[in-house]
């Protein structure tokens, strides 16, 4: 795949002229208010029919997860399990972070995150129960693993403990800068099983929480640099009394870890086509300054340091758009990406989102720091892209530790 | 119940035009999209299909080099499936030659009870083909529709006048042309547009249709640009230049 099929074209337009219409308008709300962004969000749903889609993926997914656990069937596997929609999913992505990256940043946690998490680690039960609701954005969903204390060493320093209490078990912990915190319907709430043994030992353990739960305390969005519509918060949770119901898996015994790995792959690729929606709206605000402002006898994009700005941008988003490709490719023909690989897609997106958005804000001089001009949303929104989803510092590593091992 | 569509698959307004050596529009290269105005003529129909319960919603467009862009657009909304007229006889035609062509492809289309159209389409504006159509058709013509109601084989509109409406009806089939503001265009499904590509397109020329004879009609003389629009006047406020913009307002008969 070189470029966008005739099918993803249309996407990409009618999405794009809903955003003008639609959400463009609500942008100071969005960005420089506190309106939440999940009527937007749901009117998007509604309007592509992406609920009706979800909807119909999921009933088809317990199908098969009926016919598994009856023994009628084999699990999905590559192709079938990927689906041949990489480009549907990536194609809003990035038109929506062309506007409003932390529409993206809701939206992904709530369905990626969320309910991805209880799509590939709950019972039936349990995504009937969970997962439609996020998948069709009826519900608002969060994934809680950052601590206060633990970040990027999110399983090694976690303190957030299950004790066993009879049948029951009781969560206690603090979660932060955790998406949907503060709104979130359902959480994903992941802790260690304490027995008593020492923490480094622990199971990894993740439980379902419902909003207004006894002990469990969501706080207000926090102020921050960038992403304004994606609310973020904490969580408190203080002997939340949960049956084994709200345990994914209804099992001790899921090994958290490795599933994470896949969960994180897509993650990336994500943030890969959020760099490209954060890029390309840069680029072009960029290039249409360029014509029309004239400084020194000429418009600047005469001006050899000004071409030598966009030259760069344009590399950008020449390199995102084909890493964007080679994922939906690899979908479509059912061959995951390696973790390294996600790695590297996300360390080089992240900065290139980065450096872009900065020499726009410095194309545009003096409009470029003001609020105004879209470039400054943008750049403050970017930031965050090299520090969610690991941090630079922990793609790095991995890279290195692939490459060397 | 059964709707044809007329949808005019017209060039890009937001790419600049060329004209060839005969002054006319350039046609081949550039993407063709759909006719704006014709997407609430799209949209009304899929209403009144789904009110009905059953029947389809049939597109008919006449377009040269066998364009398909725009059509897909309205078969991605939910038209179950089109026929198109390509055919290099019909360069250049004049609006009772387009006119001829539609109403024989809404005979193709068989067991019609309703062709909607724009009044008039955003590239020629001539406002003409509706009424010519529904004249070969021997069906009855109500123009300007801002509302469509199909009941007891009756359509029954609202006609747009310049103070209001009038309520005109006529028995089933007929033509009906709807104005800009009938209906609000829904945007295209994913679904939709992933299953654009696979629905029945029909794709035929003029003898196709029966139509051996055709006269180009028109030749196009000169192009002129518009006229640039006048300076406005200028109302310097000294406190008293709302009395200006009232009197100004009043003798536009708008206030
Ligand atoms: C807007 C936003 C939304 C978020 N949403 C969620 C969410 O929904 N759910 C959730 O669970 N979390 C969420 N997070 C948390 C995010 O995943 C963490 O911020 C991230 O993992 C980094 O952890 P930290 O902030 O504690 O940084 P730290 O881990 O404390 O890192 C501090 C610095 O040390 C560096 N560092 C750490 N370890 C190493 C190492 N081994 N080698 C070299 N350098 C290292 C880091 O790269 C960084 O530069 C969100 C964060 C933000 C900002």
């Amino acid at each position: 795949m070189y470029e966008w099929s005739e099918e993803h074209k249309m996407i990409r337009d009618a999405v794009r002229q809903f955003i003008e219409a639609e959400v463009r308008p609500l942008r100071d709300e969005l960005e420089f208010g506190d309106t939440p962004p999940y009527d937007v969000i749901r009117s998007f749903y509604r309007t592509f029919g992406m609920d009706q889609m979800a909807r119909d993926s999921f009933s088809r997914r317990i199908k098969r997860d009926k016919e598994v656990e009856a023994g009628t069937a084999a699990p999905l596997e590559g192709r079938e399990a990927a689906g041949n929609n990489a480009g549907m999913t990536l194609i809003p992505i990035i038109e929506l972070c062309r506007c409003s990256p932390g529409l993206v940043t809701a939206m992904g946690v709530s369905t990626g995150l969320g309910a991805g998490t209880i799509m590939s680690r709950g019972t039936v039960r349990q995504k009937e129960r969970w997962a439609l609701d996020l998948l069709t954005f009826e519900k608002v969903g969060a994934w809680a693993i950052t601590e206060p204390d633990s970040g990027s060493d999110a399983f090694g320093r976690m303190q957030s403990t299950a004790r066993r209490d009879g049948d029951e078990y009781l969560l206690n912990g603090s979660k932060t800068f955790i998406t949907n915190g503060p709104y979130a319907d359902t959480t994903v709430f992941i802790c260690k099983l304490d027995e008593g043994n020492p923490p480094s030992e622990r199971k990894i353990l993740s439980f379902v929480l419902d909003k207004g739960m006894d002990g469990f305390e969501q706080t207000k969005p926090m102020r921050k640099m960038g992403m304004h519509s994606s609310p973020t918060g904490m969580l408190f949770l203080s002997d939340v009394r949960v049956g084994k119901d709200r345990l994914l898996g209804e099992t001790e015994d899921v090994p958290y870890r490795e599933g994470a790995k896949q969960a994180f792959s897509i993650e990336r690729v994500g943030v890969a086509a959020m760099a490209l929606g954060i890029v390309d709206r840069c680029l072009e605000l960029s290039i249409a300054y360029a014509k029309e402002c004239v400084r020194f006898g000429k418009p600047i994009g005469e001006h050899q340091l000004i071409q030598d700005k966009l030259a760069r941008m344009e590399m950008a988003r020449f390199n995102l758009e084909n890493m964007v490709f080679r994922s939906i490719e690899k979908a479509a023909v059912g061959v995951g990406l390696e973790l390294a690989e996600a790695s590297v897609m996300k360390l080089y997106s992240a900065r290139a989102a980065m450096e872009v958005a900065l020499e726009a804000v410095q194309l545009h001089g003096g409009n470029g720091y003001m609020a105004e001009y879209e470039v400054e949303q943008l750049a403050r929104d970017a930031k965050v892209l090299q520090i969610y989803a690991g941090t630079d510092e922990i793609q790095i590593s991995q890279i290195a530790r692939s490459l060397l091992s | 119940m059964n709707v044809v569509v007329c949808v005019k698959q017209i060039p890009d307004p937001a790419v600049p035009g060329e004209l060839t050596s005969d002054n006319r529009l350039k046609r081949d290269g550039a993407k063709a999209i759909l006719d704006e105005s014709d997407s609430y003529g799209v949209e009304m129909a899929l209403q009144l299909v789904d009110k009905a319960g059953s029947g389809e919603v049939i597109l008919v467009s006449m377009a040269p080099n066998g364009e398909v862009s725009g059509l897909r657009q309205a078969l991605a909304m939910g038209a179950a499936r089109a026929i198109l007229i390509s055919d290099d006889a019909l360069a250049g035609a004049d609006a009772l030659t387009t006119s001829k062509v539609i109403a024989k492809a809404v005979e193709r289309a068989g067991g019609v009870d309703l062709v909607l159209a724009a009044t008039e389409s955003s590239d020629g504006y001539t406002g003409t083909v509706p009424a010519q159509v529904a004249e070969l058709l021997g069906w009855p013509s109500l123009t300007f529709a801002k509302h469509v109601e199909i009941a007891d084989g009756k359509v029954t509109i609202q006609r747009q006048t310049e103070n209001g409406y009038d309520v005109v009806a006529a028995s089933l089939p007929a033509v009906v042309s709807v104005t800009a503001g009938v209906v609000e265009p829904r945007y295209p499904s994913f679904k939709g547009i992933m299953a654009a590509k696979s629905k029945p397109l029909d794709q035929v020329t003029a003898a196709d249709l029966g139509l051996n004879s055709i006269s180009a009609g028109q030749s196009i003389v000169s192009v002129d640009a518009a006229p640039a629009r006048q300076a406005g006047e200028k109302v310097e406020d000294d406190g008293t230049a709302f009395e200006r913009i009232v009197t100004y307002l009043e003798e536009l008969k708008v206030i």
